[in-house]
């Protein structure tokens, strides 16, 4: 049987990215986010990217860096350029091992150390929640931790994203199955409604959580987050180089209190990053402690 | 009606590609510039807008690799229709947002991640279980220049169920011997005494793997990747001169054997490294290295030298990703080819990772032309299906 297809039809359908425009791109991205592209991946890039320039009616990549640069509609087109880099993967109780030694851990820790000093206040800070699964799944944490106690208690999860899209999909708070392909059944029916075709948070949980846009590349908009007692930031250093996981992670140092925690995602670890917290090993995880 | 191939005018310019559809008009066109004959094919059930969505499928598989890279393009084409093929029997296209949902949070791994080494997890496979002693009394066999067919064949014939594969593999098409073989002793001379025993090997080998979890990841298709890079190799083993092409089934079926034991000692990481590789369009490979800080070749050096592998197998095995840092490049590139031409033919069965980039030198080593990947990816295929009856 000859070809369906012609032989005239090519690889590459992308406009050529040069070698000295990929590196000026990655540069630039990497000094607005701190996400480094992998010279290996050049043709995803050039491929993904190119949807873009076609939208825009450029011709080349070296207009479109000009385009970001300097033209007017560039911070609308920035966040375009986000999420063609990011990767938004999450889902509700991801890690379930992380997350039962946290609860039994970490988290009765710090509540106990709060109520012992009659401070009934905890913060959270979820940093990289993308659509929201992670912060939520911290409040049904809290919920089911406190339960009628709750109430007596002030509780902030500041969850921060650098995709305004990724923010507005988690202030919705509506899932779908893949979402909830951990998560047990009972925190389903207890903590989500029925909306068509998915489940949407219930608001005593949504209440807890802050949304923000925020870029972790940017020294100051961290500053202005209250300091934690816990921090999540898990699988969002991964895409990092190691100088932005080290200024990264020394921010969270910066904004945990004494003996706050950090925890990072399953992959990620300190090593060769920070030696300033004392990890604390349980089954499934390591917390990183604050000392002092 | 329409055209079954691109139809070039007598000066060699492109007048209408494949897949045109014929009418009078084109019969009065074609006359008045001298085309006489053109190849025709009924009118599949494919529309222009579905052939559309499998380029688009289908590119989305080889945003790794080079595109201009010719070997690249031609595998490009063997995917494009060999997925057309399937789409037009009946298969749908995954919808890759849906990446599968699997949940392996009960599975744990043998240490966190940056607390261990390849070295700490093969230490640790060894301990809990031991290699079957079939393999070692192989091992022995193979290692014996000397040793006689029946030597072979008594060894073979103590493990029933090894014999069985072993004689239904060389009475498949992929030997394609005229008569029947029914002793293993007559398969020893037929086929000879290492590729016999190699094959015996790793036969054997693969018989220690039962025990991965299923709801990590499907064995039927673990073992077809296997199955279609060894025959893969094989035959462009048989393309050059040199190289005795026996051990290449061998190799090819235990190219990933590294991933066996990670999916073993590591299943909620292996299980990461699965996720990671889809969402972000990278392959499998890169993935683990991602994940784990290492990859299932830094597994296999350890392990296949704690079963005496034969080393020239197990230089295949170890260097099937980088085949050009090995001093003798040849065979490692034979597996490395294969590998990624399987990848591109798993396209068409619903393969999730996009196509490992094809290392440049590695395919010039071979010295091929591109135009024979599409028979060797279609002469494969006929063998498959025999052999995966054979073995599961
Ligand atoms: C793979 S998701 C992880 C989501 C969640 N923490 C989890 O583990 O399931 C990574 C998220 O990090 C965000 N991200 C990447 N770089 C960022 C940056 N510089 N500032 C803020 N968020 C960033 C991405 O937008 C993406 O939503």
């Amino acid at each position: 049987m000859g070809s369906l297809f012609s032989d005239s039809i090519t690889l590459r359908k992308s406009i050529g990215i040069s070698d000295d425009e990929f590196v000026q791109l990655r540069d630039f991205i990497y000094d607005k986010t701190g996400i480094f592209v992998d010279g290996k991946r050049k043709y995803l890039f050039e491929s993904r990217l190119t949807k873009r320039l076609t939208a825009l009616g450029l011709p080349s990549f070296s207009d479109y860096i000009k385009f970001l640069k300097f033209d007017p509609r560039r911070a609308a087109e920035l966040n375009k350029l986000y999420e063609l880099v990011t990767t938004n993967e999450t889902s509700l109780f991801r890690d379930l091992k992380q997350l039962e030694a946290f609860q039994n851990n970490v988290l009765k820790e710090k509540l106990e150390e709060q109520r012992a000093a009659g401070r009934r206040e905890l913060n959270i800070w979820s940093a990289g929640c993308s659509s929201g699964e992670e912060p939520y799944t911290l409040s049904i944490l809290l919920h089911e931790t406190l339960r009628m106690e709750l109430a007596r208690w002030r509780i902030t999860i500041t969850a921060v994203d650098l995709s305004p899209a990724m923010i507005a999909r988690a202030k919705e708070g509506v899932y779908g199955d893949y979402a909830f392909k951990t998560t047990p059944d009972a925190m389903k029916s207890r903590y989500f409604t029925k909306e068509g075709d998915g489940w949407k948070i219930k608001p005593a949980v949504a209440r807890l959580v802050n949304f923000q846009e925020m870029n972790l590349n940017d020294p100051l908009a961290l500053k202005r987050v209250p300091r934690s007692h816990i921090v999540f930031c898990r699988n969002v250093i991964i895409y990092f180089d190691q100088e932005m996981k080290r200024r990264v992670v020394s921010a969270f140092y910066d904004n945990l209190l004494p003996g706050g925690y950090m925890m990072l995602g399953h992959s990620e670890t300190l090593h060769k990053i920070s030696s300033s917290f004392k990890p604390v090993f349980h089954p499934g995880t390591i917390a990183y402690r604050k000392e002092g | 009606m329409v055209l079954a191939t691109d139809l070039k005018g007598p000066d060699g310019r492109l007048l209408f590609k494949s897949g045109t559809p014929l009418s009078s008009r084109h019969a009065t066109l074609l006359a008045r510039v001298g085309v006489e004959e053109v190849d025709v094919r009924e009118d599949t059930a494919l529309t222009a807008e579905q052939l559309r969505e499998i380029e688009d499928y289908v590119r989305d598989f080889f945003l790794y690799a080079n595109p201009d890279f010719e070997p690249t393009i031609a595998m490009f084409h063997i995917a494009l229709d060999q997925v057309a093929e399937a789409v037009a029997e009946g298969w749908v296209l995954p919808d890759l947002s849906r990446r599968r949902a699997v949940s392996v949070e009960h599975l744990e791994d043998i240490f966190l991640t940056g607390m261990g080494t390849p070295e700490t997890i093969v230490k640790h496979e060894s301990e809990l279980a031991s290699f079957p002693d079939i393999y070692f009394r192989i091992r022995e066999v193979l290692a014996d220049e000397r040793a006689s067919a029946d030597a072979i064949a008594r060894v073979v014939g103590t493990d029933v169920s090894l014999a069985a594969k072993l004689l239904k593999l060389v009475n498949s098409p992929f030997y394609g011997f005229p008569q029947e073989i029914d002793s293993v002793s007559r398969a020893v001379a037929l086929v000879g005494h290492r590729e016999l025993s190699t094959l015996a090997l790793g036969i054997s080998a693969i018989n220690y793997f039962r025990d991965i979890p299923p709801e990590l990841v499907d064995m039927r298709g673990f073992w077809r990747h296997s199955i279609t890079c060894g025959v893969i190799a094989k035959i462009l083993a048989e393309t050059q001169t040199g190289l005795s092409s026996e051990r290449f089934f061998t190799a090819g079926l235990l190219h990933d054997v590294g991933r066996l034991i990670l999916f073993k000692k590591l299943p909620y990481a292996s299980t990461e490294a699965m996720l990671f590789a889809r969402e972000n369009a990278i392959p499998l490979v890169e993935a683990e290295r991602e994940i784990m800080g290492f990859c299932h070749t830094d597994i296999s050096k350890p392990l296949l030298a704690s079963w005496k592998f034969p080393e020239t197998l197990s230089n295949m095995v170890n260097h099937h990703h980088d085949p050009m840092t090995f001093p003798n490049p040849l065979g490692p590139s034979v597996i490395h080819v294969a590998d990624t031409l399987t990848n591109v033919v798993e396209l068409a069965q619903g393969g999730m990772y996009a196509v490992p980039p094809l290392d440049e030198a590695a395919w010039e080593q071979l010295g091929l032309d591109p135009s024979i990947l599409r028979g060797v990816a279609e002469s494969c295929r006929k063998q498959i299906e025999a052999i995966m009856e054979a073995f599961f």
